[in-house]
């Protein structure tokens, strides 16, 4: 027996890309400990001026959060600070504190903290979900007093070279001021694929893993651990064994090194000659600089939905253009596709409070281009938004989820008749060229006549392979079936590309699958020349696209698409790339073969 | 003291940016400005809020109300600047906390 603790496998949802071996930084416990004594009735006075003290302290901090909010997440994220410090000279806050003082002879912490956690009970009893996730603020709030209390600084901010930070969830604080840049990994207890968290991972192309249930209990600050984004898994005390696998997989050259942007940028062909280009998927302000600095050929996809996130859906027209006019300028003369909201029960869960009812199944209710059809207010502010910001660079509007023509007609209506209405008005703006996202399964068997409707095609895979396989992407008890590389997803992915070169438009495939490297030189293989997505991945995709030959790929493709089941299609994937490409594609980079599936949690 | 009935016209309702503007409007006021829901707190929980209603100053309290999109509130001032103190509050409901620019929801 040795001393050395057993490997532990957790399995979660990895919200963004790669593989980091580092070392467990715990964050934001959630409950300090917290002592009660008593404090005499000549030190009352004195009690109640270290909380006073405390407050000013903490409200001290919050101002310098929310500046720093304010300029490396944007305004935006920043509110909700304002918020806090609202929530800091609340008297009915410090009135029950330093009553709880007065007559509980109690010290500041201990009165802090009787006093939060009667709000928090409060809170969470509250039936509508926006309101209630203020829990959240509120235990941000008290836990600044405590640290205030307590004298130390705010959470170490000062990481290791190798910090993984792990936490039970990482409240809007300490999202806003980790230095993420030295970050090498999240993993978090709770969270989804449109947490905080989650987003914030994929700005600056770190791996997370979030919905690890109870990992944060089991892992302690300095431990070794390795986060598996791509594989979905944390493992704590990795053996020997496991280190020895992962440390030769992130050894790979499988990242050529960081290309400057200008030779980044410079035309990717594949060995026998087929120009593909490389586009950038956008939503926070943090992953704006990724678009230069990975050398993207513009933004391929612009998620306008984060506009909205803790605005409501009413969001107006100058903000709106201030905002695409930024992207139109970060994308340059490679330009920038704007997808129109992407509005639902996922992408806006915080607007559930607007839908009385919650829709019982939001995956298929009332979202993307339904949604703005029905709202056809907020669709028009927004297509006007984008009409006027086009004067300034180049744009285009991609409609999301449309289904068939119909879909498509109404809203090209809308963007014409918008136009008509600003030329009337002697405004100034440019016409933009109008795009389908193709996600649905409707949409690929409609292909053929959408194709001669619109301007080019966006491929959305991520809701392709969930609407196709009607396999729900956050359920982890169906997880087995989410397959990106089912035949059905990949027959999917042709006929709508082969839909798009008939009619002569161009099409671009976003969505999680194009960045990932094995999976990018199968979509070459299937049609494609034009990938989104996010920045950071560029560079790998690039590397290994320009060590390729599209022939190859092709050949490849066209057997992944007599393969009956995802599992043929993964073992023909990791034959045949294995024996064309070995420097390419190590094995740890291929679909692992399917052992049996039991998973430890 | 005078006393008027505001809807709630907001996509979120109460929600913390609302609710932050509230409270500094309603502070910059010497009247005691007070908040009660309409409809007799349905979502509010249990003993969360009082029949006697909340203090418009507090943002916590404020919040407590979980008053979403189409709650009834009553709003109450009292003091030497009751006027301008419900008409201000009045205002901020009637153009949704400055959210829409193009009208209410139908």
């Amino acid at each position: 027996m040795t001393a050395q603790p057993q490997e532990v496998r957790c399995k979660g949802l990895g919200v963004s890309e790669g593989v980091v071996i580092g070392q467990v930084m715990r964050l934001h416990d959630g409950t300090p400990q917290v002592y009660r004594w008593r404090i005499a009735s000549t030190g009352l006075e004195a009690e109640r001026q270290r909380f006073r003290a405390a407050v000013d302290l903490a409200r001290e901090r919050v101002q310098a959060t929310k500046a720093y909010a304010e300029e490396r997440l944007g305004r935006d994220h920043a509110y909700i600070f304002d918020a806090h410090l609202l929530m800091l000279d609340d008297e009915r806050v410090s009135g029950d504190i330093e009553r709880e003082i007065t007559v509980g002879h109690a010290n500041a912490e201990w009165a802090v903290k009787v006093v939060g956690d009667r709000l928090l009970s409060l809170y969470s009893e509250i039936k509508d979900d926006y309101l209630r996730a203020r829990v959240s603020d509120v235990e941000d709030v008290m836990q600044r007093l405590l640290v205030a209390l307590s004298g130390a600084r705010d959470e170490p901010r000062d990481l290791s070279e190798d910090a993984v930070i792990v936490a039970q969830d990482l409240l809007p604080s300490a999202v806003a001021e980790l230095d993420l840049r030295h970050a090498r990994a999240l993993a978090t207890d709770s969270g989804g694929w449109t947490s905080h968290t989650a987003i914030l991972a994929r700005g600056i192309g770190i791996p997370a893993v979030v919905g690890l249930r109870d990992f944060y209990r089991r892992a302690k600050t300095g431990d070794r651990i390795i986060v598996d984004s791509n594989r979905n898994e944390v493992i704590l005390h990795p053996s020997e064994a496991t280190l020895d696998v992962y440390q030769e997989e992130t050894a790979q050259p499988l990242k050529p090194g960081p290309a400057t942007g200008l030779q980044a940028r410079s035309e990717l062909l594949t060995t026998d000659g087929v120009e593909i280009i490389l586009r950038a998927n956008v939503e926070v302000p943090s992953e704006f600089a990724g678009v230069a600095k990975y050398g993207a050929r513009g933004v391929g996809l612009y998620r306008s939905e984060f506009l909205l996130a803790h605005r409501g859906v009413f969001v107006s027209e100058d903000v709106q253009r201030a905002a695409y006019e930024e992207i139109a300028k970060l994308a340059g003369d490679d330009g920038a596709v704007v997808r129109l909201f992407d509005l639902g029960a996922a992408t806006l869960r915080e607007g559930t409070a607007q839908f009385p009812e919650p829709e019982k199944n939001p995956a298929l209710g009332l979202r993307a281009i339904r949604f703005s059809l029905r709202n056809e207010e907020i669709m028009r502010t927004q297509v006007r938004a984008i009409l006027l910001a086009a004067k300034t660079g180049r744009l285009q509007i991609v409609l999301p989820m449309v289904a068939d023509l119909s879909d498509v007609r109404r809203a090209r209506a809308i963007v014409h008749d918008e136009a008509t209405k600003l030329a009337k008005a002697g405004r100034d703006f440019a016409e933009v060229k109008v795009g389908a996202m193709i996600e649905v399964p409707a949409a690929v068997l409609m292909s053929e006549s959408i194709a001669r409707a619109v301007d080019f095609f966006e491929l959305g895979t991520n809701d392709l392979v969930q609407y196709t396989l009607a396999v729900d992407r956050g359920n982890d008890e169906v997880a087995d079936w989410f397959r990106t590389l089912h035949p059905a997803v990949l027959h999917s992915i042709e006929r709508s590309l082969s839909a798009a070169r008939t009619a002569g438009i161009p099409a671009i495939v976003c969505g999680e699958m194009a960045s990932t490297p094995a999976y990018a030189v199968l979509l070459i293989g299937l049609g494609a020349t034009e990938l989104s997505m996010t920045p950071s991945a560029i560079p790998r995709v690039r590397g290994v696209l320009a060590g390729v030959s599209a022939e190859d790929a092709r050949a490849i493709a066209r057997d992944c698409l007599s393969c009956s089941t995802a599992d043929d299609v993964e073992d023909l994937v990791r034959e045949r790339f294995t024996a064309l490409w070995p420097d390419l594609f190590p094995s740890a980079s291929l679909p692992a073969p399917r052992l049996s599936q039991n998973r430890e949690r | 003291m005078i006393a008027r009935q505001v809807l709630v016209k907001a996509r979120l309702g109460l929600h913390a940016r609302a609710a932050a503007r509230l409270v500094r409007v309603a502070s910059g006021f010497q009247s005691r400005v007070v908040l009660r829901r309409a409809d007799g707190g349905a979502a509010a929980p249990v003993g969360a809020t009082s029949d006697q209603g909340v203090d418009a100053k507090s943002i916590l309290s404020v919040l407590m109300l979980a008053a979403t999109c189409g709650t009834q509130l009553e709003v109450r001032a009292e003091g030497i600047d009751e006027d301008a103190a419900i008409n201000a509050i009045d205002e901020l409901f009637a153009e949704s906390f400055g959210e829409t620019g193009q009208g209410s929801a139908k």
